[in-house]
């Protein structure tokens, strides 16, 4: 509970620079113990009102600012992946007698016979091997971080430091990220890849996720406070820099399947939740897909000024991962009907081209690196450990009915859902 | 200068007034000097001097949207005003129109009367039409130019000005051959007339030396004091009939007007000018430090502010001091960012209200006053303070000396004077520059507890912002005090007084209506300080209409830059040519 000191008129502030620290649950306390004095030294209400204005009867409220897979924090990709990096189709037709650039073949006109060549080895329609992974031949040419040396910022999920787990930047093991197994050798996933965030979509208010604690009592230690997470059904409000602006009022998702409600405790202003099934919005190329996240944990740190800075952690099922990330096979359009399949298919088929990978190779790498919800039935994992880092900065959420201002052109069937 | 009454009880003033000293000094050491008329009676008429007023952007586009619709296209770019006496409709007698003003006109008065006779809508404005043989129909046009040019002239047009007008139509008509094509170009001759474009004040009788408005002129100054527009058909009728001569006539136009959805407008127009919100088109604010700050923000906060006068003081029919402690307001979500503020409605304005143990109150904490009173990167006590004292409790402050060292007060990271309150002490210490300081700064530090844009803070540099102060003998701790502070002196109404009564005849007060003033705040109080019971005592007092035709204080003929004519005639030379071939 909150230290009510009544004589206490202007308060210290005791606040040093905070250090994020995504680190193994076990060691984290220690770890942000070191990094930084309690957040607020004891206050009286109405001084913790003024300094704190995130912070109102009790409740926080959150939109998340930053969204990204947590990949490797930095990484030499020789050492790291000594058999090299996956490749796309075309660049394995390359690898062929037949791929080979011919004499007097123009630098033009070989990488139109490249992407010709890759479109007639991906196939089309159902037999796209982006739009029926399952159905393909297994890729030889599709990598996976092997390396034990990469360092991650995460949590540890199981509870176990296995071989497979990474290890923090401060040295933490036992961090579970097999999806970073599974990416972390193709080019677009490096620290510095295109695929390392997603937030264009969120930022343009495609998405958003919104995150709510109430019953919070002490801002440094509360041993239990209410954690929900909603999917944003407004857009992101941003500066004219475009960077997100604190304070902005967010409606979440009504729907159901997009709010879950967890428990956490605050130690040493840092936020953990228990696990929880979660659920967002995500939007490629103008199609709305799903994001899923079971058993999910946060760990955060809540820092001064009201911002959360963190992981975000869980089991993605594979099928529905490999559907929002590579595949897009779920795609919808805005009215929540499947989209069409030229525009999922050369989605996939283009991301897969220019992102340096093959949709059935990454589909292969999920299934057999995947190490959650063991299926008895088929003796297999049916989902893979992800882990989310996000940073929330402080947000009113409202539970409100919220149109678009231009909700009329959705409604009565506008050229965009059409494409 | 302000003039006060005040300045009748001592005779010790004088010499304080004479030096220049502020009027504020003034009040601050007369606490107990009270007006001395506070007559229900209004004392014998005054007057002004004739003015000659140019409509103001916002009066144009009303008197265009009165008489065509809210369709009607104004397509030009209005000069900006000039502000004089703290009001634009003061520079409004004051300012010359420059050639560009000229030009713009001409473009707005091309697109209206393009609109206004496109085949699709010339039916709403005219149900006559060119003869069965397709000659020119003279009735007709006869009829659409008297019609439009006394709602737009603001009285009946001469046998002279409509046969210009005819004129013109009928050339048009013929060298294009379409008679509305004519009758356009004969409508961009009225919008281009000075008798449209400015407010041309005549007298009944020219040989007394207190005489009043004549009935045309009197509608005209009602209409655009209580709608902001020009005056409307039966306002036309009524100042034809002479009732307006009398008080009962007077009564009824008046009250009629107050009662009509157009006050909201006449009261938007005067707080818009009161407030000095044509800055905001200078603002701007850095983008590192205040990211929060748009040009939506801009245009949202100062909406908010009239939306919060309008809400109190029209549709609850408040307490005029109560602006100043409103807990009420309308927000918007790109607002309840600056505020810190839910706003649960996603598209438009939400009544809500500022939270009950927060210090923020009235429209002196308002983004609208706060960041219009600041720096680009910074808050700015001194400019806040003297907002305070020149907006809200008329008294003038003196523009500093050349010679000010800002050096200190600029940087807002000094180590050894965290806040503005500590950067400000050699202001307010040193003889040339306290003066001014001792005055202006003590309102603005109530206000440090928001910084440049209006976001509240408890502290800067890592000190705790003593917003504490003393306003006039009103002593308070923080934002909150001092919007009570502002809720109880005695100025604040006076002030609000002075200004509408500037406002609505155009000019400031003389020395000889300070007891009208005495007069007008009397009937203020006894109203419970309502906004529109005042405008309805000005509209109804024979000061409002008065004219001094002689001596030192006024003029026979309107005071402007601009001298018209006695017969004012069509800039005919600024109308565009007709030219055969199709419209322009």
């Amino acid at each position: 509970m909150l230290s009510v000191n009544a004589d206490s008129k202007i308060i210290s502030m005791k606040i040093t620079t905070l250090i994020l620290c995504n680190t193994n649950r076990r060691r984290a306390l220690a770890c942000c113990a070191l990094a930084s004095a309690p957040l607020l030294a004891p206050l009286n209400s109405a001084a913790a009102a003024l300094e704190t204005p995130f912070w109102r009867d009790g409740k926080i409220d959150f939109v998340f600012s930053e969204f990204k897979f947590a990949l490797a924090t930095e990484m030499n990709v020789q050492d790291a992946c000594p058999k090299g990096t996956s490749l796309n189709l075309a660049e394995i037709y390359a690898q062929t007698a037949a791929g080979k650039r011919q004499q007097n073949e123009s630098e033009g006109d070989y990488g139109k016979r490249l992407q010709q060549a890759a479109a007639e080895l991906a196939g089309q329609g159902e037999q796209n091997v982006c739009m029926s992974p399952e159905m393909a031949e297994p890729d030889p040419f599709f990598k996976t971080l092997a390396s034990t040396t990469v360092t991650t910022e995460g949590i540890d999920l199981d509870g176990e430091i296995s071989a497979d787990d990474f290890t923090n930047g401060a040295g933490v093991a036992g961090i579970d990220n097999q999806f970073l197994r599974a990416v972390g050798c193709s080019r677009s996933y490096q620290p510095s890849g295109l695929s390392n965030g997603f937030s264009i979509e969120m930022l343009s208010g495609s998405w958003g996720i919104l995150l709510a604690l109430s019953e919070v009592d002490d801002l440094n230690n509360d041993d239990s406070v209410m954690v929900t997470f909603f999917a944003n059904a407004d857009p992101i409000q941003l500066s004219g820099k475009r960077e997100p602006l604190g304070y902005a009022t967010y409606a979440y998702d009504q729907d159901a399947r997009f709010i879950a409600q967890t428990r956490g405790r605050i130690r040493e202003g840092v936020l953990t939740t228990e696990p929880v099934d979660v659920r967002f919005h995500s939007v490629v190329n103008s199609m709305l897909t799903e994001r899923p996240l079971h058993a999910a944990r946060i760990e955060a740190r809540l820092t001064e000024t009201g911002e959360l800075h963190g992981v975000l952690a869980g089991f993605t099922p594979v099928t529905e991962l490999y559907d929002l990330q590579f595949g897009f096979r779920r795609g919808e359009k805005p009215r929540g009907t499947l989209a069409p399949e030229a525009l999922r298919m050369h989605s996939a088929n283009g991301a897969a081209f220019v992102l340096g990978y093959t949709c059935q190779g990454a589909y292969q790498a999920l299934w057999r690196l995947a190490d959650g919800e063991f299926d008895n039935t088929t003796g297999r994992y049916n989902a893979i450990s992800t882990q989310y880092q996000f940073d929330a900065i402080p947000a009113f959420i409202v539970n409100a009915k919220t149109t678009s201002a231009n909700q009329e052109l959705v409604e009565n069937g506008s050229a965009a859902d059409d494409y | 200068m302000t003039i006060k009454p005040i300045i009748q009880c001592a005779a010790a003033q004088w010499r304080a007034l004479l030096a220049a000293l502020f009027t504020v000094l003034l009040v601050t050491v007369l606490p107990g000097c009270e007006p001395a008329n506070t007559s229900a009676q209004e004392p014998p008429p005054v007057g002004g001097p004739l003015l000659l007023r140019r409509l103001t952007e916002a009066q144009y586009r009303a008197t265009i949207a009165e008489i065509f619709g809210p369709d009607a296209p104004i397509v030009a770019r209005f000069e900006r005003g000039f502000r004089a006496e703290g009001l634009l409709a003061i520079g409004t007698s004051e300012a010359g129109i420059s050639p560009f003003s000229i030009e713009q006109y001409s473009r707005a008065a091309l697109s209206i009367a393009d609109y206004v006779m496109q085949p699709d809508h010339r039916d709403r404005y005219l149900d006559c039409a060119a003869l069965a043989d397709g000659r020119f129909n003279s009735d007709c046009a006869d009829q659409f130019i008297r019609h439009y040019g006394e709602l737009l002239f603001r009285r009946p047009l001469t046998a002279a000005q409509r046969q210009r007008m005819l004129t013109i139509a009928q050339s048009g008509a013929e060298q294009l051959g379409d008679f509305d094509q004519g009758l356009k170009f004969a409508l961009v001759g009225l919008l281009s007339s000075p008798e449209f474009l400015l407010r041309l004040e005549r007298v009944k009788d020219n040989s007394k030396t207190i005489t009043e408005l004549d009935d045309y002129s009197k509608a005209e100054r009602l209409a655009f004091f209580l709608t902001n527009a020009g005056p409307d058909q039966q306002l036309l009728e009524a100042a034809a009939g002479g009732e307006l001569n009398s008080r009962q006539g007077l009564v009824k136009s008046v009250d009629r007007l107050l009662a009509g959805p157009q006050l909201e407008g006449a009261v938007r127009a005067f707080f818009s000018d009161m407030l000095q919100f044509d800055r905001f088109a200078d603002v701007s604010k850095d983008a590192d430090i205040y990211p929060a700050y748009s040009s939506q923000v801009a245009i949202d906060a100062q909406e908010q502010t009239l939306r919060d006068i309008v809400w109190l003081l029209v549709d609850q029919r408040g307490d005029y001091r109560d602006l100043f402690t409103l807990k009420q307001t309308h927000l918007t979500r790109a607002l309840g960012i600056v505020y810190r503020q839910p706003v649960a409605t996603r598209n438009g304005w939400q009544l809500t209200e500022f939270p009950e143990t927060g210090v923020r109150a009235g429209i002196q904490s308002h983004i609208a006053f706060l960041a219009l009173h600041a720096h680009p990167g910074r808050s700015s006590p001194t400019l806040r303070g003297k907002a305070i004292r020149e907006i809200f409790l008329c008294q003038d402050v003196p523009d500093p000396p050349a010679n000010v060292n800002f050096s200190l007060v600029q940087d807002d990271h000094n180590a050894a004077m965290p806040t503005a309150r500590d950067r400000l002490v050699a202001h307010r210490t040193q003889p040339s520059c306290a003066g001014c300081h001792k005055i202006m700064d003590p309102p603005g530090l109530g206000l440090e507890q928001f910084d440049g844009l209006g976001t509240y803070r408890w502290r800067e540099n890592g000190a705790v912002i003593d917003a504490g102060g003393d306003l006039d003998g009103l002593p308070y701790d923080d934002a909150a005090g001092l919007a009570q502070a502002l809720h109880n002196h005695r100025e604040t109404p006076r002030c609000l007084a002075e200004n509408l009564y500037h406002y609505a005849v155009g000019r400031d007060t003389v020395w000889a209506e300070r007891d009208y003033m005495d007069y007008l705040i009397a009937a203020f109080a006894k109203s419970g300080y309502r906004v529109d019971q005042l405008m309805r005592t000005i509209a109804l007092s024979d000061n409002f209409f008065a004219i001094k035709t002689t001596g030192s204080d006024s003029n026979a003929a309107p005071t402007t830059a601009l001298k018209p004519s006695a017969e004012p005639a069509t800039m005919a030379s600024d109308l565009p040519t007709p030219a055969t071939g199709g419209s322009s």
